[in-house]
């Protein structure tokens, strides 16, 4: 059944289908938890992934067959990513103070070195706990745009937002990223966490 | 009139946009003299160029849930669908016995259709 188009599984699991409904877990709980693992943090991605699975269950009447499923679905595991950060407080968000640009450092072999280019597992710790640092919603944006590859329409249809306001975010979103990364670029230099 | 922190700020937006490729034409060739021209938006642009490499290889990396999510989310969909079917079950069982219970008591005449 694998085979079987996602908008005919949907419509079949909105009939109370259970394997059709199945069939369509098997193949996006790659993409449900690759993004909540970006926007949450792997502590929170795999209750959100479960939490997402139960909304799409019981929405799934509910899918307007004239947009793509993943888009639907996408909408539903960034809501469901969203809500359960609302629910903490704003935490540690980078300010930028304007005083200095910032700047990741050169790899040692330089930008041409495969070995440097490739992400060790301490590089992608820092990417995650830098992501951790940006607005919910920016961070979503920035997840959606750089790490997704999706375009700018398909992320205001994901956020429901106008266009420019997907931009806004995605924009701002890679700034904080990048003050954020590069203190966590400083912490490690200086041999702490960076704070 | 903007603030030098705010133009900082719009100034580091811009060339993350530039570094991402998405400024028109003309507005790129201008974030383009200014990186050329001054080394601190270089380095800036070549950090966020770093980093959307980054960003893209780390999004470019099979990421596979765990079984127990696909698990636990078949689970639920079964127990829902049972307890839809059950619910359905009950109440068209409940509405027989109701109907039934009317007719032996005869608290309502059978009509055939036919007027008062």
């Amino acid at each position: 059944m694998s085979s079987v188009p996602d908008q005919a599984l949907a419509i079949r699991a909105s009939r109370g289908d259970v394997e059709a409904f199945r069939v369509l877990v098997q193949k996006h709980s790659g993409l449900v938890y690759r993004v909540a693992l970006r926007i949450l943090g792997v502590e929170d991605a795999q209750d959100a992934s479960q939490e997402v699975w139960i909304r799409v269950w019981r929405n799934i009447e509910s899918f307007r067959r004239d947009s793509a499923f993943s888009t639907w679905l996408y909408r539903i595991t960034v809501n469901t990513c969203l809500s359960v950060r609302r629910k903490e407080s704003r935490r540690g968000e980078r300010e930028y103070s304007g005083d200095e640009m910032p700047f990741l450092p050169e790899p040692p072999g330089g930008d041409a070195d495969p070995e440097a280019a490739a992400l060790g597992t301490e590089r992608r710790e820092e990417i995650q706990a830098a992501l951790s640092h940006v607005r919910a919603e920016h961070r979503a944006a920035l997840v959606l745009r750089h790490m997704e590859g999706l375009s700018y329409a398909e992320i205001a249809k994901v956020l429901e937002v106008p266009d420019g306001t997907a931009k806004g975010w995605v924009s701002r979103g890679r700034a904080a990223m990048l003050i954020a990364l590069a203190e966590e670029d400083h912490g490690h230099e200086a041999g702490g966490p960076a704070r | 009139m903007m603030h030098a922190g705010e133009q900082r700020w719009e100034m580091l937006e811009r060339i993350g946009s530039y570094a991402a490729g998405e400024l028109g034409d003309e507005v790129a060739l201008e974030v383009e003299h200014l990186v050329f021209e001054r080394p601190e938006y270089g380095r800036l642009a070549e950090s966020y160029a770093r980093m959307l490499v980054m960003l893209s290889a780390l999004g470019n990396e099979p990421v596979e849930a765990p079984e127990a999510v696909v698990g636990y989310a078949v689970r639920r969909a079964y127990v829902s669908a049972f307890m839809r079917r059950a619910e359905v079950f009950v109440g068209a069982l409940g509405r027989s016995y109701i109907d039934a219970f009317v007719y032996y008591s005869g608290l309502r005449r059978e009509s055939y259709g036919g007027g008062t």
